[in-house]
């Protein structure tokens, strides 16, 4: 390990701004340079603030220092979003994590953004409300996170993603002013800077307080559980399912390693003989729910389904929906490392693009696990390997990319949810033309001409200024 | 920081079966109240990774691996199956061999647990000045008694482990299990001094060489083929982990024979009096050893059932920051994921709260809750029926 | 390598007449004609192309030209038993609503219009086409322009094509009205799409399955009638749904959507001020996208 010495006037400096909270260990460093992705980076100095002022002034010193800077959630993104790239501050904002106000009448919650999306989720329970984004990794995401990234969840099929409940944002600008995005009201005068800002990745600025809408809770709630001898049925099942007019709360799908592994950690009772299951649920008033399942049963018969389990409780729901949110982390017992993608084909090419991350998880000698957002076509291949074994992650890239390729060439794009951020930077040109992406950066330039916030991130170097901290993704930066 | 050079020894495998997927960190009790990479597993298997690969550690290393309470409710959480308890151990054990980690007079504080009689004086000592209001409050130390009747055994059919601190300062407790295994209609046996101490505290200050002591001797107190039952959790898990410690045939033969007190009485409830009319709102805190490391805390569910009303918590599975002689070492932050518990016990709006393990029942106490033995409340009520 | 579908005719058509010269105002059917101010005089009026480009059923997508109008939209998603609920003048073009921006009176079950959006093809102050978002009901390759072009007034970018998530038809769908507290209205219902209140008389909309429809209207006690009431179009608020308890005053008229915050009156109504770093943001965007101001000039989103 090459010690990094830290810039000690602006370490100096944000410790006269937040104390010890002001952090250059050589080993707590470390543990900041690294989110959920295979990507790796090192931060010159991490702060932990706590409140927006302490933002602002972490920001102002940056400036004065020219030092770029990076905000960071719970650190679970899968895009390298928060990976500290061209030595910046990383300024965690997991110490922010109150919730302010629960304002009914407006339906909405002011939180800080380090609160994680389950603790909001699981504190409006009680109020007969939730947060409609939930992510797989809900329990520990942050909504500052979500919002960064736009997330989604298996959910959104049916509620929509981030971008479509949070109303505001109080956000430090690259440039250290404080300013809110949006408001409470349903047409906030001027450009719809809320909805640019989320799923900026960081790279307009730093949320420090956020508005989220409220969900009613549904009445009613049915989980099944279909199997399939055959994936292609499976998929299909799918498609048919929404050709019929019903836009279920969810329908998410595992291929059979998938099932295997899960089954391996939470004992759901998922079928290990099957080649595929879907998970679907259905929520709403009670009429809407039983004619949905009804459509679905009949689809699901129309292809072939195995068995139909229904959950017959909360705790069996709660159970099925263990197994799907664990998935990626469960890959870990058959390899010890995985690459996560993130793609999205229209739902009527699910079957051929699968089959294809199937040949080319074979043509590159690695293991695929497929456990996805089926509903909106939003597929998620895990690609398991050993990163110990000798030119497995060129392979491991090497595959990525023809993922993303054929996902692309059936007409999908880059990235369902999980974020640009630095691992598909450089694949930005394949689903936008040069022109596009400078007028992005153009549109990013607004909020941060200088590039401080999140440097290198988003868009590849060279489209126009966001090279300012350097060409390329460091080589170290691939572990 | 000055580095020193470490070899802490841990499974290659084990510090690659991490995927740095954060799912821990919401059940990591230092990193909820610190919200710090360093404070949760996840921050803690990195650290350790870095420390293999260079071979170098500073104070700032050992400083993060101290600040583990160790209730590994990060192993049930994680997808992955990684095995933190063991490589905190490991790494522990590395750093009291290798390092000051471990000062002397901690050393000695750990040794007295394995001695009765020093442990039984210091006990009386304790006991004299607390009626003297001699000592700092800020201890928040338990009502120590001064004297202890003995116990008193009634049969052969199971033994009952009494253990170091719970027997010097919490007798009763013992009393009150052995009166409802007796309702069971099982004779209760107890072993003598040479199971003085599991050696549960000692494996995670990484003490293990003393903690191995102490198995042994404890083996030899438990002669026959009768159930050893166990009212502390943490002590459970402990012998139930005497097999992997020694990796002896007589170990491994041993550990089969322990079982969590409620393990025993789930097969036994039907001898038990019948239930009172109107059944008491009890909130359950699962200790974590029976929780996360025996994975048996349906069991206490199951028998309390039968006699209250059980409330589950809305952070259910979250330890309560006692983690043995954390509650001392780190007095701030037990206190801290004590305060976050409170409110979650607070929200339930229960009468009492139940524990099954005397450390979470001392420091809860120590932070004002009325909390006590599962079986002391069932006890109380099958006596009252009676 | 742009590997997303092809460009039809008539947007390049549209790209070359909107060029790299001189002031342009693009004209939809004049229903919203005045929201920012008229455009300036002088400038060069041009339609943006008309037509239902592709519409999949199985995906729930539909890609138009952004001059179509709203009708022609719907009768093609209708065919397929689909609609995109854009709750206007149906005479309005597809690009004019949502250059405008402002959402349909069900948007408390189906949220902004904006949310409908996947993907925007504008032509830029230089006549060059920008493609932002994508063809697929989820995505997040990029920054959001297709929001930040929504409710722009073209001032940003002139929208040419447009892709769109379309929604199932409800089975049912049941007005009522009547007398009553809307807000109470409001905490009995599961997600319904429209409670309008005039301050004296509620109106409220039901979709869905008929027994969802008939079990949700049993709990109010309100008459059944055909539709909507007219909608004032003088002028138009924006308040925190909260606020609406305050609209006592009947001095004018006015008709509020309940949970929404949307209030229509039938005078103009002053629109609310600007934060100075949002205005300062905002400016920053127009000297960018459209350095010389030639995209719909005298169309204003920041009052100076």
């Amino acid at each position: 390990m090459v010690p990094v010495s830290p810039d000690k006037p602006l370490l100096d400096e944000l410790r006269s701004i937040i104390g010890d909270r002001a952090r250059a260990g050589d080993f707590e460093l470390g543990l900041y340079g690294k989110d959920g992705s295979v990507l790796e980076g090192r931060p010159s100095i991490v702060c932990l603030p706590v409140s927006t002022e302490e933002v602002q002034q972490i920001v102002g010193a940056c400036r004065r220092h020219e030092r770029p800077f990076i905000a960071r959630g719970s650190g679970t993104g899968l895009a390298g979003g928060a990976v500290p790239v061209g030595d910046p501050v990383v300024i965690a904002t997991a110490k922010m994590n109150k919730i302010i106000e629960v304002d009914l009448d407006n339906r909405v919650a002011w939180v800080e953004p380090g609160v994680l999306n389950l603790d909001l989720t699981t504190q409006l329970k009680p109020l007969g409300f939730h947060f409609a984004p939930d992510p797989s990794s809900q329990q520990v995401c942050s909504i500052g996170g979500n919002v960064a990234t736009n997330s989604g969840g298996p959910h959104c099929l049916a509620y929509g993603v981030t971008s479509s409940h949070v109303a505001a944002i109080e956000v430090v600008l690259p440039d250290g002013t404080v300013t809110l995005l949006g408001d409470l009201t349903p047409e906030p005068a001027g450009y719809d800077l809320r909805g640019l800002f989320i799923g900026s990745e960081g790279t307009m600025g730093i949320a420090t307080k956020i508005a989220v809408r409220l969900t009613q809770n549904p009445p009613e709630v049915r989980t099944l559980l279909l199997d399939f001898s055959d994936v292609r049925d499976g998929a299909a099942a799918v498609s048919a399912i929404i050709a019929e007019g019903l836009i279920p709360a969810a329908l998410e799908m595992m291929d059979h390693r998938a099932i295997e592994v899960v089954e391996a950690f939470v004992n759901a009772g998922y079928p290990t003989e099957a080649d595929a299951v879907l998970l679907v649920e259905l929520d709403g008033l009670a009429g809407g729910v039983a004619s949905g399942v009804e459509i679905v049963r009949r689809v699901a018969d129309a292809h072939r389904v195995g068995n139909v389990r229904v959950a017959a409780d909360d705790a069996e729901r709660a159970l099925l929906w263990k197994g799907r949110k664990n998935a990626f982390g469960a890959v870990a017992r058959i390899k010890p490392d995985y690459y996560l993608h993130d793609t999205v084909v229209p739902r009527g090419k699910l079957v051929e693009v699968l089959e294809k991350v199937y040949r080319i998880a074979d043509e590159y000698d690695l293991i695929a696990i497929n456990v996805f957002h089926a509903g909106d076509g939003n597929l998620h291949p895990i690609l398991a390997y050993d990163a110990r074994e000798p030119g497995v992650l060129e392979r491991v890239h090497a595959a990525g990319k023809a993922i993303i390729t054929a996902s692309i060439e059936a007409g999908g794009v880059l990235s369902g949810e999980h974020g640009i951020g630095l691992e598909k930077r450089d694949y930005m040109g394949m689903l936008f033309s040069e022109h596009d992406m400078t007028t992005q950066d153009l549109v990013r330039e607004a909020f941060d001409p200088d590039g401080f916030a999140n440097p290198l991130k988003v868009l590849p170097s060279g489209s126009r200024c966001s090279d300012s901290f350097g060409q390329h993704v460091p080589e170290g930066a691939w572990v | 920081m000055k580095k020193v050079a470490v070899k802490l020894g841990i499974d290659s495998e084990d510090l690659a079966s991490c995927v740095a997927c954060g799912l821990c960190l919401p059940h990591c009790p230092t990193y909820r109240v610190t919200q710090e990479e360093s404070a949760s597993p996840r921050g803690r298997i990195a650290l350790m990774r870095q420390a293999e690969t260079t071979g170098l550690i500073d104070q700032e290393f050992v400083e993060f691996m101290d600040a583990c309470v160790q209730c590994r409710g990060c192993e049930t959480a994680c997808p992955a199956g990684v095995p933190f308890g063991s490589m905190m151990e490991t790494t522990r054990e590395a750093l009291a061999e290798q390092t000051r980690y471990q000062p002397l007079w901690r050393r000695w504080g750990y040794r007295i647990l394995g001695c009765p009689k020093i442990l039984t004086l210091g006990s009386k000592v304790l006991a004299v000045l607390q009626k003297l209001n001699l000592l700092p409050s800020k201890l928040a130390l338990p009502k120590i008694p001064l004297l202890q009747g003995r116990l008193v055994p009634s049969g052969r059919d199971v033994w009952l482990f009494t253990g170091c601190v719970m027997d010097a300062w919490m007798r009763d407790t013992h009393r009150a299990v052995q009166r409802v295994i007796e309702a069971a209609g099982a004779g209760v046996r107890f072993p003598d001094k040479q199971a003085a101490c599991c050696g549960a505290l000692h494996v995670h200050a990484g003490l293990g060489h003393e903690a191995r002591r102490l198995a042994e001797r404890t083996m030899e107190a438990f002669p026959g083929q009768a159930p050893i039952l166990v009212d502390s959790a943490g002590c459970g898990a402990q012998l139930k982990e005497y097999g992997r410690l020694l990796d002896s045939a007589a170990a491994h033969e041993f550990s089969q024979r322990v079982l969590d007190v409620h393990e025993w009485l789930v097969n036994h409830l039907d001898a038990l009096p019948p239930a009172h009319a109107d059944a008491p709102r009890i909130a359950i805190q699962d200790p974590c050893h029976l929780r996360h490391v025996q994975q048996s805390h349906d069991p206490v569910r199951v028998v309390l059932a039968r006699y209250v009303e059980p409330v589950i918590l809305d952070d259910e599975g979250l330890c309560c920051g006692a983690g043995g002689a954390y509650s001392m070492l780190h007095a701030d932050t037990a206190a801290a994921v004590r305060e976050r518990k409170i409110g979650s016990i607070e929200r339930a709006q229960v009468q009492e709260v139940v524990s099954a393990n005397p450390g979470c029942l001392l420091h809860l106490r120590a932070g004002g809750v009325t909390v006590r033995h599962p079986l002391e409340i069932v006890d109380d009520l099958m006596r009252k029926d009676t | 390598m742009n590997t997303q579908h092809s460009v039809e005719e008539p947007i390049l058509k549209y790209a070359a007449d909107i060029g790299s010269l001189g002031p342009v105002t693009i004209v939809g059917s004049r229903t919203q004609w005045d929201v920012g101010g008229l455009p300036s005089p002088g400038s060069r009026e041009i339609r943006a192309p008309a037509g239902v480009w592709s519409h999949q059923p199985e995906e729930m997508t539909v890609r138009c030209g952004a001059g179509t109008s709203i009708r022609e939209l719907n009768e093609e998603c209708s065919r397929f038993g689909q609609m995109v609920p854009f709750d206007l003048n149906p005479e309005a073009t597809v690009g004019g609503a949502l250059a405008v921006g402002r959402s349909g009176f069900r948007r408390l079950r189906y949220g902004h219009i904006r949310d409908l959006v996947l993907q925007i093809r504008h032509v830029d102050h230089s006549g060059l086409l920008v493609t932002s978002g994508g063809p697929t009901v989820k995505n997040v390759s990029g920054y959001d322009l297709c929001r930040l072009l929504v409710g722009s007034l073209g001032k940003l970018g002139c929208i040419a094509e447009v892709t769109l998530r379309c929604l199932p038809i409800p089975e049912t769908t049941l007005w009522l009205t009547g007398t009553g507290d809307p807000f109470e209205i409001y905490n009995e219902l599961y997600r319904p799409p429209s409670i309008l209140w005039d301050g004296d008389q509620v109106w409220v909309g039901l979709e869905g399955v008929k027994s969802d429809v008939e079990s949700q209207a049993a709990l109010l006690k309100l008459d059944q009638t055909d539709s909507p009431p007219p909608f004032p179009e003088g002028g138009r608020r924006s308040l925190e749904p909260k606020a609406l308890r305050g609209l006592v005053e009947r001095s004018e008229g006015w008709l509020a959507e309940i949970g929404v915050g949307v209030v229509h009156y039938t005078t103009p109504q002053v629109p609310e001020p600007l934060s100075d770093p949002n205005k300062r943001l905002m400016s920053e965007l127009e000297c960018r996208l459209d350095p010389r101001g030639r995209l719909n000039p005298g169309r204003q989103l920041v009052a100076t």
